[in-house]
């Protein structure tokens, strides 16, 4: 399976969620006490997202469990995945085996990165620098 | 302009710090509706991504926040930039000035650093129905359970699908440090920095924001295909960025003086 490359920047294919995750309260705090004139401002609220276990969470993996359908899932491979997953709660992290990916892969990971972060859009909202880094 | 001693009603946002040779581009856009221009402020070899904001209104709408990210990672996709935290405003552009002068060595051996790097973040989701199957496979008591609720009523098995769901999110959360665990050790060897962030979702299986030196990109590309390879059909994989290193700049600060 390729990975799916989303560019930066809330693009196309970066969603909200994906937004806040990555820059509420990161970046470079400005302190009052040392700078001048921070001028207080107010900021909507926005909530983190925090993974609660919750009584819906676990009703809605049973649901999940319920539904699966055991036997059209036998046919796909599911054994390889179970030997993986026992390993995985046992705790041997890194042990599961990961074969090389093929050539195959890496380019189709790299048209997908092409697709995304197309030609137009690259310098649209984008500074530029002046001289060469 | 009228003078005035009443606090200013525009302010200016600073939405980060870069090399002075960086411009934006006529097109760049900030925050607001309709969205503001963004300039530069420039203080010796420093300048700050700056666009005027009225006061008067709350910042932190959708559209606030795409704009402040797409800027930031567009610039740290070109020049190496400090973003500075949502929603700071300074009365004008002297106080940026001011500020930039102040803060001129802290910033520019943190510029210095993220030179030709780029921060990337790379998430798996667990495919919930394939890993459902490996735990109801592995666990018995689960399976148990699962035979127990299946063609009976909702309503009478609440307690059987509490235990069995309590059991499965266990199960995942178990999952999740051991495949997390994996990501470390084989993206660790790839990328300047890493870190491990709290998952934001109930099938998070990894997520982690990590440092990437620009010349060894194909080599991140390359490990991060082999895990999504591996992990193909019970994790999606997903890389995004390049993005501005908004989870490195306090631990850039904090190793500085190493």
């Amino acid at each position: 399976m390729s990975v799916v490359q989303a560019g930066g920047g809330g693009g196309q294919s970066s969603s909200l969620a994906d937004v806040i995750d990555t820059i509420l309260d990161k970046g470079l705090v400005i302190d009052a006490h040392v700078s001048v004139a921070v001028v207080g401002i107010e900021i909507l609220t926005i909530n983190a997202r925090v993974v609660v276990a919750s009584v819906d969470t676990y009703l809605r993996f049973a649901e999940a469990a319920n539904r699966l359908d055991l036997k059209s899932q036998e046919g796909s491979g599911l054994s390889d995945m179970v030997g993986g997953a026992k390993g995985a709660i046992a705790g041997h992290a890194g042990k599961r085996a990961i074969e090389g990916a093929g050539e195959k892969i890496l380019s189709k990971a790299g048209d997908v990165l092409e697709q995304i972060a197309g030609p137009g859009e690259e310098d649209r909202d984008r500074p530029r620098r002046r001289r060469g880094g | 302009m009228a003078t005035d001693t009443t606090a200013p009603r525009v302010g200016m946002m600073l939405y980060g710090v870069v090399p002075s040779d960086v411009e934006p581009t006529g097109s760049a856009q900030g925050v607001g509706n309709p969205p503001a221009d963004v300039t530069t402020v420039t203080e010796d070899d420093l300048a700050a991504l700056v666009s005027d904001v009225p006061l008067d209104r709350p910042l932190g709408r959708p559209d606030d926040l795409t704009a402040y990210q797409r800027l930031l990672d567009g610039t740290a996709a070109v020049a190496p930039v400090l973003p500075v935290r949502f929603g700071t405003v300074l009365r004008d552009a002297e106080a940026i000035r001011q500020l930039l002068a102040d803060q001129h060595d802290m910033i520019v051996p943190l510029l210095d650093r993220l030179e030709g790097r780029a921060e990337y973040v790379v998430r798996g989701r667990y495919i919930e129905s394939a890993v459902i199957a490996e735990i109801l496979d592995t666990d018995s008591d689960a399976r148990q359970l699962r035979e127990y609720i299946q063609g009976r009523p909702e309503q009478e098995t609440t307690q059987q699908r509490m235990a069995l769901g309590e059991r499965i999110n266990g199960a995942i959360e178990a999952m999740r440090q051991a495949d997390t665990q994996t990501a470390v050790d084989r993206i660790g060897k790839v990328v300047e920095d890493l870190v491990v962030a709290e998952p934001t979702h109930d099938l998070d299986a990894v997520h982690l924001p990590v440092l990437v030196e620009q010349a060894h990109r194909a080599e991140f590309d390359a490990v991060l295909a082999e895990l999504a390879d591996g992990w193909s059909g019970r994790v999606e994989m997903r890389s995004l960025g390049p993005a501005a290193p908004y989870d490195f700049v306090d631990r850039l600060a904090l190793a500085r003086d190493d």
